[in-house]
Order: structure tokens, then C-alpha cells, then sequence
């Protein structure tokens, strides 16, 4: 499953964020629009890597499909960040 | 403890359920939607550890607790990565990305870094096994050098 929301926390002593809830199925709509250009990009990418540009859609949608469960929490110097892919 | 799984163990210290049944029905919703994180292994009580339970780990964790001297920071310093195991299936694989042409500068540079790996011996056949006994990984450091560091490698 692609991830579908990021949840995004900041919190320093000065400062304290809302937990942001990041669409991130909405970025399927540039990725479309700029689908051309990413699979030129792939291509360039298969042929300096020498492998099929399809070997490397699987690999890339292997980690994309990978993220969810992605949890990141950091607190340094009184400041709290939280980053999870849902 | 998982609520499905504590039934299934109380019926068979009851004894309405036999060894293998109840090894048959943890493995049936450990591979159901509702699988549990954080037991990856165990035996089942009342067969003398015979009947060992085995889950896949489903995330690698990473603990690192520094306190204010090793970091210079204000406060108490803690990293805290939860890592899904197919998102290192994923990344080993992008392994195979890299020129082979690239495979000996990038065995020189780990070897200078102290990491003997190489790189054109990993081959996709072998990643599962790679990452099947990464779950056995646990790392713990203490270091008391300049302040106290503290860091935890562990499947979950």
C-alpha cells in the first residue's frame, strides 16, 4: 500500500506545532502530470545504471509501497519532531 | 500481549485445546490483518518449548539516548527509528542499481571504514536470507566516555 498520510509534530520550547496530518496521496497528482518527465528521468537512470527501466519502476515502487510504518522521533536540545508515514 | 493470542494460550492451559491446535491457530492470526508487533518468538507453555512460535519481524528499531555532556546540547539527546524490514528488502535491493564497475571502489571505501563487505557476492537470492537474520540482531551500546550514550538495535 502507498503511503497516504505523513504526521508531522514540532515542538521546541518556544514553539508548539499542531500534529500535521500531510496528504501525501495528493502528490499522485504532480507525479501524473510530471509522468513524462520522471519516466525520462528513469530511462536516463536504467540505461547509466544498465538495467531495464522496468526493474527500476519495481524497485522504486517497492520502496514507495515500503514507507508506511515509518516512524522517526528526535528530541534535541528541548526541541520534539515526529515524522510518521501512515 | 495480543487478546486473540492470550485466548488461544488460557484454552490450552485448560486443556481444550491441544499443542499443535494451538500453534495452528497463533500461526493463523499471525499471518490474519491483526498480527501483532513486538512478539517475534517464543514457545508455547505446557510443550516443554517444543512448539516454538516464530513471527516475522515486521520493524527494525533504532535507540539513541545521549545525555547533555556527550552532545554539548541542551537537555537530553533521543533518536528514536522505527524502520519497516520491507523498506530494507527495498533499499538492499536498489544494491543491485550499482555498476559493477562501481562494486570494487565501493568494497575499497567500506573496507577503509572498517566494514569488510562485498558487494558483488550480495546477490537477490541471498537478501531475504540477509534480512531474515537481521531480525535476530540486537546491538546494545553503553558508552561512558565523555557523557552517556546509550544505543539499541533491535527487530520488533
Amino acid at each position: 500500500m502507498t503511503p497516504n498520510f505523513a504526521v508531522v509534530a514540532v515542538e521546541t520550547p518556544t514553539f508548539h506545532m499542531p500534529r500535521l496530518w500531510v496528504p501525501l496521496f495528493l502528490l499522485w497528482i504532480p507525479v501524473v502530470l510530471l509522468s513524462p518527465i520522471i519516466f525520462l528521468v528513469l530511462a536516463a537512470v536504467a540505461i547509466a545504471t544498465r538495467t531495464t527501466i522496468w526493474k527500476l519502476i519495481v524497485l522504486c515502487w517497492g520502496i514507495i509501497t515500503a514507507l508506511p510504518g515509518t516512524d522517526v522521533r528526535v528530541t534535541a536540545d528541548g526541541a520534539h519532531v515526529l515524522v510518521r508515514v501512515l | 500481549m495480543n487478546e486473540n493470542r492470550r485466548q488461544i494460550l488460557e484454552m490450552l492451559s485448560a486443556g481444550k485445546i491441544t499443542a499443535d491446535e494451538a500453534e495452528r491457530l497463533i500461526a493463523a492470526i499471525e499471518s490474519g490483518p491483526s498480527t501483532s508487533v513486538g512478539e517475534h518468538s517464543g514457545a508455547i507453555p505446557g510443550t516443554n518449548g517444543t512448539a516454538q512460535v516464530k513471527t516475522r519481524a515486521k520493524y527494525l528499531r533504532v535507540l539513541v539516548e545521549a545525555d547533555e555532556q556527550s552532545t554539548g546540547m541542551k537537555g537530553p539527546t533521543s533518536v528514536n527509528v522505527r524502520v519497516p524490514m520491507q523498506l530494507l528488502r527495498a533499499g538492499v535491493r536498489l544494491a543491485s542499481l550499482i555498476p559493477a564497475q562501481a562494486h570494487n571502489q565501493f568494497d575499497e571505501a567500506l573496507s577503509r571504514h572498517g566494514v569488510p563487505l562485498t558487494l558483488s557476492q550480495i546477490k537477490p537470492e541471498n537478501l531475504e536470507e540477509l534480512i531474515d537474520h537481521l531480525e535476530d540482531l540486537t546491538v546494545d551500546v553503553d558508552a561512558n566516555d565523555r557523557g552517556k550514550t546509550k544505543v539499541r538495535v533491535f527487530c520488533e
